[in-house]
Order: C-alpha cells, then sequence, then structure tokens
C-alpha cells in the first residue's frame, strides 16, 4: 500500500528515525495515556466549563500561582527522569543503554528544562501567591499580562516537551554553543525547538519581571515604606530587576542564532566571519545574572521562614536589603567566569575572577545574619524549617567551591569536569530547590487551605538531603580525577566506576524525595489538617492576616502598615482574626474580569513557533497572525472590570467569622 | 492600644491609587503613536536594508547604524514609554538610569573582552 507523498513527507518531518526509539515509545503511551485521561475528565466527567472559567481564563494572581506550580512540578517530574537515566547509563557505562546522542539529548532538556521550566515557573508561583498578600494589594499591577505571562510558559514548555516524541530532542546542552548548535553541525529541528521554547517563554518571564517591579514599587499598602517592605517582597524586587536586564542578551544571542539556523546569516558560524564566541558572551551576560534570579528568591524565602520559625525579629534587616542590592549589581558584573579558558587575557581574567570572588561578601553577610536570627530564637523544625537549616550548609560548600572555580588557574584545570557539575548542583539543589521546597512548605497552608502533613514531609526531606549528599559529594572526587562532564561512557580502570556508581544511588534517592512529596502533597490534599485561623505558623507578615486561601478580593478593607512585621504588631497589639473589621469598613471592590486573551495569545505563540522550528512559514504566518488578531481583540475590549458589591464581601468575610457582629 | 490601627478616610485612599486610573482619551485619533509606529518600522528596515546592501564602508556604516538605534531608543521612550508622564512621584527615572547605566556597563566590558579574538581565533 502506498501512502500519497505528502503523508510520508509528514511521517518523516515529524517522526523521524530519532523519535522512534525506546524510550520515545515509552514516552508516547505516557502521554496518550495522560491525554486518555484528560480527555476523560474534561469531556465525559463534563469538567471543561469548570477547567475554562475558573482556571483557563482567570487572571486571579492566587490561581495563576496554582497553575505555575502544578507546572513547574510537573517539570521537575520530566527532567527528574531524564537524570535518572543519565545517572543510570553512567553506572552502567558499557552496557549500551544510552548512545552518545540520546545522552546528549537527555542532559540537554534536562538543564534546559531544569532551569527554564521548573525553576523560573516555581520562582513566580511563589511570588503569585504571596507578593501582593505580603504588600497588602489586591492583585499584581498588571493581572492580565501576568496571565499572558504564564500562558507563554506553560506553551514554551509544551513546545520544548513536545521535540523529544515530535521531530527530536535538542542536543547542544542548555547552553547551546555555536558553532556545534549550528545547521552545519546539527541539522534538523531540534535546537529549534530550543530557541523558539525559551524566545517564547522569555517574552513572558521579560513581562513578569516588569509586572513585580511596577507592583512592588507602586501597589504596596499605604505606610509600607520600602524599609519595611518584607525581604520576600525585596528579593522578588531584585530578582525582577536582573530578569528585565539580563533576559534581552538571552533574546539577541537565541534570535541571531535562529536567524542564523533558519535564514542563513553567519553571526555565529564559523565561516563567512561569524563569531561564535560572541555567542558564549551574549548568553553568559545573560547567563550569570540568571543563576541569582534563581537563588535570591529563595534567599528571600529563607529570610521568611527563619524570622517565623524563631519566632523572631529578622537579623539585621538593613544590612540584608543592602547585601541584596549589592548582589543585584555584582552579579551582572562576573559573567566571564563561565569562560576563562576562552582566553581573553590576563587583565580581563583578573578583573573577573576577582569580581566573581567579591559576591561572597554580602552572601556571606547574609548567612551570618540567618544564623544570628536563630540565635536564641524558639526554633520549631518544621519542614520549611529543615530546608532552611540544610540550605546553610550546603550553600556554604557550593559557595566555596565556587570560589575555588572563581581562581582563574585553578579553573583551567577544573573548566567543564565533574567538579563543575558538583559545585552548580550543589547552589541549584542546595539553594534554589532546597529554598523553594521550603518556601512550598510554608506558603502551602496560604495558598490551599491546609498543612502539608509533616511527618511524610520529614521523609521527603531527609531522603533529599541525604540523597544529595550522596549523588554529588563523589562527583567533586570524580572532577579532581578528571572526568569530563557531558560524557556518556568511559573506561574501567580510571578509579572512576564505584563513585559514580555511589552517585547513581544517591541520584535514585532523591527520586525516592520526589516520590514521597508526591505523595505527601496528594495525601495532604485530601486529609491534610485544615487551617482555618489564616494564620498557620503563628507568622509575621501580612499575608497571614488574612483568611486561608485568600479570599478574591485579598482584602476586604487595605491595611495600613507601620511596622515592619505588621501582623506581628497587631498581634501584639491585641487584635485578633474575629475583630477586625466592621460591616461599615467594607465598600464595593472592582475586579480584573476573566478573558481567553492570555491563553489565546499563549496558543497562537505556539503555533508561530511550531511553524518556525519545521520552518513550515504558512503555519509561523498564520500564527502570527493569530497573535496580532488577539493583541487588537484585547486592546479594544474595553470591559475588563467588574465590581464585587459590598454586600457580597461582608457576606464572605461574615463566613469567615471575620466581622465584628 | 487595644485595636489595630484603621485605615485613613477612603478618599484619602482613593487619592492615593489615583495614578492606577488609566488614562483613555476616548475620543481623538492616536496620531502620536501611529506615527512613533511607523518611524519605529522605518528605522529598523532602514539599518537592516543598509546591513544587508553593503552601501557604505563598514566604519561608516556602524555610525549611520548606531545613529539609527539611539533615534530609535528615544522614540519608543518619547512616543510608547510613556516617559513624560507622571503623576506624583516619577519612579519610572530610577529603572531608567539603572537601565542606561547596566547597559553601557555591560557593553563597554563587552567590547573589552571581545577584544581578544585579534589574537586567539
Ligand atoms: C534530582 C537531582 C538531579 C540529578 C540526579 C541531576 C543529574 C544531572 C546529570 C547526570 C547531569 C549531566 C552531567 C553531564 O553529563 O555533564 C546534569 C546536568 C545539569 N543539571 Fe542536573 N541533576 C539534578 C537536579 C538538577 C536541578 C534541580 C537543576 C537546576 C535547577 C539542574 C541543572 C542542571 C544543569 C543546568 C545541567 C547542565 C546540562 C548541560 O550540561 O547542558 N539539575 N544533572
Ligand atoms: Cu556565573
Amino acid at each position: 500500500m502506498a501512502l500519497p507523498g505528502w503523508m510520508l513527507y509528514l511521517i518523516h518531518t515529524l517522526f523521524p528515525a530519532n523519535t522512534r526509539r525506546p524510550t520515545e515509545l515509552g514516552a508516547d503511551v505516557l502521554i496518550i495515556a495522560t491525554g486518555a485521561i484528560l480527555f476523560y475528565i474534561l469531556i465525559i466527567k463534563g469538567r471543561w466549563r469548570h477547567v475554562w472559567t475558573e482556571w483557563i481564563t482567570t487572571v486571579d494572581h492566587k490561581k495563576i500561582a496554582v497553575l505555575y506550580l502544578i507546572g513547574a512540578l510537573a517539570m521537575l517530574f520530566r527532567a527528574g527522569v531524564d537524570a535518572l537515566m543519565l545517572r543510570t547509563q553512567l553506572a552502567l557505562p558499557h552496557q549500551g543503554l544510552l548512545s552518545a546522542l540520546e545522552y546528549d539529548q537527555l542532559f540537554t532538556t534536562h538543564g534546559t528544562i531544569m532551569i527554564f521550566f521548573m525553576a523560573m515557573p516555581f520562582i513566580f508561583a511563589l511570588f503569585n501567591a504571596v507578593i501582593p498578600l505580603q504588600i497588602g494589594s489586591r492583585d499584581v499591577a498588571f493581572p492580565r499580562l501576568n496571565a499572558m505571562s504564564f500562558w507563554l510558559f506553560a506553551f514554551g514548555a509544551l513546545l520544548l516537551n513536545m521535540s523529544f516524541v515530535v521531530g527530536g530532542s535538542p542536543s547542544a546542552g542548555w547552553t547551546a554553543y555555536p558553532p556545534l548548535s549550528e545547521n552545519v553541525f546539527l541539522p534538523g529541528v531540534g535546537q529549534n525547538y530550543y530557541l523558539m521554547s525559551l524566545l517564547i517563554a522569555g517574552i513572558g518571564t521579560t513581562m513578569t519581571g516588569i509586572n513585580f517591579v511596577v507592583t512592588i514599587l507602586r501597589m504596596r499598602a499605604p505606610g509600607m515604606t520600602l524599609m519595611k517592605l518584607p525581604l520576600f517582597a525585596w528579593s522578588a524586587l531584585m530578582t525582577s530587576a536582573l530578569i528585565i536586564f539580563a533576559f534581552p542578551p538571552l533574546t539577541v544571542a537565541l534570535s541571531m542564532t535562529l536567524i542564523d539556523r533558519l535564514f542563513q546569516s553567519s553571526f555565529f558560524t564559523l565561516g563567512h566571519g561569524g563569531m561564535p564566541m560572541m555567542y558564549v558572551n551574549l548568553f553568559w551576560l545573560f547567563g550569570h545574572p540568571e543563576v541569582y534570579i534563581v537563588v535570591l528568591p529563595a534567599f528571600g524565602i529563607f529570610s521568611e521562614v527563619v524570622a517565623t520559625f524563631s519566632s523572631k525579629r529578622l537579623f539585621g534587616y538593613e544590612v540584608m536589603v543592602a547585601s541584596l542590592v549589592s548582589i543585584m549589581f555584582l552579579a551582572y558584573g562576573t559573567w566571564v567566569h563561565h569562560f576563562f579558558t576562552m582566553g581573553a587575557g590576563p587583565a580581563v581574567n583578573a578583573f573577573f575572577g576577582l569580581s566573581t570572588m567579591l559576591i561572597a561578601i554580602p552572601t556571606g553577610v547574609k548567612i551570618f545574619n540567618w544564623i544570628f536570627t536563630m540565635w536564641g530564637g524558639r526554633i520549631r523544625m518544621t519542614v520549611a524549617m529543615l530546608y532552611q537549616m540544610a540550605f546553610i550548609p550546603t550553600f556554604v560548600i557550593g559557595g566555596a567551591t565556587g570560589i575555588i572555580l572563581a581562581t582563574v588557574p585553578v579553573d583551567y584545570q577544573f573548566h567543564n569536569t565533574y567538579f563543575l557539575v558538583a559545585h552548580f548542583h550543589n547552589v541549584l539543589i542546595g539553594g534554589t530547590l532546597f529554598g523553594l521546597l521550603s518556601g512550598m512548605y510554608y506558603w502551602w497552608p496560604k495558598m490551599f487551605g491546609m498543612k502539608l502533613d509533616e511527618h511524610q514531609g520529614k521523609w521527603a526531606f531527609w531522603l533529599f538531603f541525604l540523597g544529595f549528599w550522596v549523588t554529588f559529594f563523589p562527583q567533586y572526587l570524580l572532577g579532581l580525577e578528571g572526568m569530563q562532564r557531558r560524557m556518556n561512557t568511559y573506561p574501567f580502570g580510571l578509579g572512576w566506576h564505584m563513585l559514580n556508581v555511589i552517585s547513581t544511588i544517591g541520584a535514585f534517592g532523591m527520586g525516592a524525595a520526589f516520590l514521597v512529596l508526591v505523595y505527601n502533597v496528594v495525601w495532604s490534599l485530601r486529609h491534610g489538617e485544615r487551617d482555618v485561623t489564616g494564620d498557620a505558623w503563628d507568622g509575621r507578615t501580612l499575608e497571614w492576616a488574612i483568611p486561608s486561601p485568600a479570599p478574591e478580593y485579598n482584602f476586604a478593607r487595605i491595611p495600613v502598615v507601620n511596622d515592619r512585621d505588621p501582623w506581628w504588631a497587631m498581634k501584639e497589639s491585641g487584635a485578633t482574626l474575629a475583630n477586625s473589621l466592621s460591616a461599615s469598613d467594607i465598600h464595593a471592590i472592582e475586579l480584573p474580569k476573566s478573558t481567553p486573551v492570555p491563553f489565546l495569545l499563549g496558543a497562537s505563540f505556539f503555533l508561530f513557533g511550531f511553524g518556525m522550528v519545521f520552518s513550515w512559514w504558512y503555519v509561523a504566518i498564520l500564527g502570527l497572525l493569530c497573535v496580532i488578531g488577539t493583541l487588537i481583540y484585547s486592546g479594544f475590549n474595553y470591559e475588563e472590570h467588574a465590581m464585587l458589591s459590598a454586600d457580597a464581601i461582608r457576606g464572605t468575610e461574615a463566613s469567615l467569622g471575620r466581622l465584628q457582629a | 492600644m487595644a485595636e489595630p490601627r484603621t485605615a485613613p478616610e477612603e478618599s484619602a485612599r482613593e487619592e492615593g491609587l489615583a495614578f492606577l486610573e488609566p488614562r483613555v482619551h476616548a475620543e481623538g485619533f492616536p496620531v502620536a503613536q501611529v506615527f512613533g509606529y511607523a518611524g519605529s518600522i522605518i528605522l529598523t528596515f532602514g539599518s537592516f536594508f543598509l546591513v544587508t546592501r553593503h552601501l557604505m564602508p563598514p566604519v561608516v556604516l556602524l555610525a549611520v547604524i548606531l545613529t539609527l538605534a539611539v533615534g530609535q531608543a528615544a522614540l519608543q521612550l518619547g512616543v510608547f514609554m510613556h516617559i513624560r508622564e507622571s503623576r506624583g512621584p516619577a519612579w519610572q527615572i530610577v529603572p531608567l538610569g539603572l537601565a542606561f547605566f547596566i547597559a553601557l556597563g555591560l557593553i563597554g566590558m563587552s567590547v573589552w573582552i571581545m577584544m581578544f579574538k585579534a589574537g586567539v581565533s
């Protein structure tokens, strides 16, 4: 039976040989199964209307936070499975489990997804869930833009994840250096997927940065001066300042690579006067600020967690703020430490080596302040606090090995060895991931109205913590023994095998931790201890002054702030939750209306991206027209707000027991 | 003090938030925006054209497209980025100053870093 030509073309383009291997077919089965479950829930059980009106079209920052969180956890799973496959291959290097190409594809998607589609959305989940509440505001400054950011992230993530089964994965690492990432070396669509998905998600990220700068500068409750701003909000402000100026160089570098690949220009090619090292410079202009983008929020989270669970005011608030600001500036001036070996010369390398070491000072200051906050406090060992306690030594060691790598002559030895891999996982897991998990446990009651079970949480914590060290400590030794990163096999007899086996065992420990975490979440959603007070941890900042989960309008009456820990001060002065409001305090509130525009915008960008990936210009142009059409429709839609009547609010507050009789 | 402080008069708060009110000039065609848009397109395609057509020697070309770029930045800030509008404290000046500081720093340092290529590649 002969298929028509266009069908053969489609099959060969969409499903080339490298998407018909066992791993890919396994993924196909999983995707089809998930699709069937979704179809069952949405269509057969008729939940689609609820999902559409309550979630897909929402512009409420609290719901967007939940969506981000779901996305981040799903991506943690996907990239975690990638990691386990990589580790299995390295423990059994001669069984032919993964070919070199498959290994390349897996570490590329692992790294890219962990950074852009796990860490970033997880951070935005917590920003969205907490920042407006902490600063006493009813929403972010631009709610619709916020929803657009989310859908651009979601469709960008979809595009990247699709590459595995449709067309083929990217395989040039999460850094995608040319000339390897150019057409000559990697023909096919994999790199296009990488470029388009990051470009699309990057637009969303930049908009989120702008949104939170404006929100924090302009939407604070009366009385909340910048020096009364909670530290998590300060960290969000500094993170956003980094996003706004760090993402443009990435956009430039990616677009130029894309133009090279699709339109045969030669910005970064080897021939025709291209300059591949310019890409490296641009990429790390973004890349170093990016590592601070993912770690500053963790610093902010720990500053809140440590104060709450030590039942003490944060030690050295002003110094904490000053060190955040100076880290923000210094983070822009260190990027060359990622390519010392390019050989820009002793002056350049010495300058950037020193600027890198300088960052240790404000970071060290923060570490001491956290310790001094605990000093003499009444410490409660909750799961959130455990992650904080684990974070301090882990991050200090990660920072110290970073200083070693910043010493230029030493870096010439360690560059791109497992020493580096161990270092960056040390700070990314010990700093970012522990921070985000701490924040998730801490603010879960505020987001969902119930606590995550502490006992199960502690199991997950210990598995993560021990698994982490068992995985990555041997990798420092492997680095010292000369094992390079990104290699899928190695000869026996170099003393590497045992260490690799230990590392893999640790990785499976972390895999187990993730399973316990998921069990913890699912169990707690059903049986978790309900938070009826709104103040689950005896907190200090404004988000704990309102019910859990917060009502749609957050604050029935915008509070007035005259203390750095406003809610703590109110409690000290005898305020309780029940007596805070009288009926006459409550007025009608204007709220932004749900809209399908953000979802449609994301879908249009997806279409555009898909067309670009396969160089199907008509599809791409159609997608672009849809983008423009959606924006025009959105621009002429003047009815974007609705009033919530005072009586409705009184009803809600009364049912929560918050209205004076 | 047994009671938490209460909010100031509702009206005072509304005033403080007045900057959030959209300022829509309902009637009237947005002339400035349309011309600004056309101008920015012309500037973009102009420099693209100059570069792809090799009409000038490289040094002159660089000078010309840099000039066009400065014009583009000024146009974006002036027409679309509300640089001239402010009700209340001019918050936009701080990030703008930061942007110039960081951008110039990054460009300057990049030039310094990339000067190496004469010797190595
Ligand atoms: C579950 C724990 C994790 C394990 C077992 C793990 C394991 C690995 C492995 C085996 C590699 C490849 C090393 C190589 O062959 O060069 C890798 C690379 C990488 N990982 Fe992880 N990882 C974990 C978590 C994370 C997290 C949480 C992040 C970021 C937030 C992350 C970011 C990266 C990056 C950026 C790379 C570099 C990818 C590249 O070379 O292009 N990893 N990881
Ligand atoms: Cu760096």
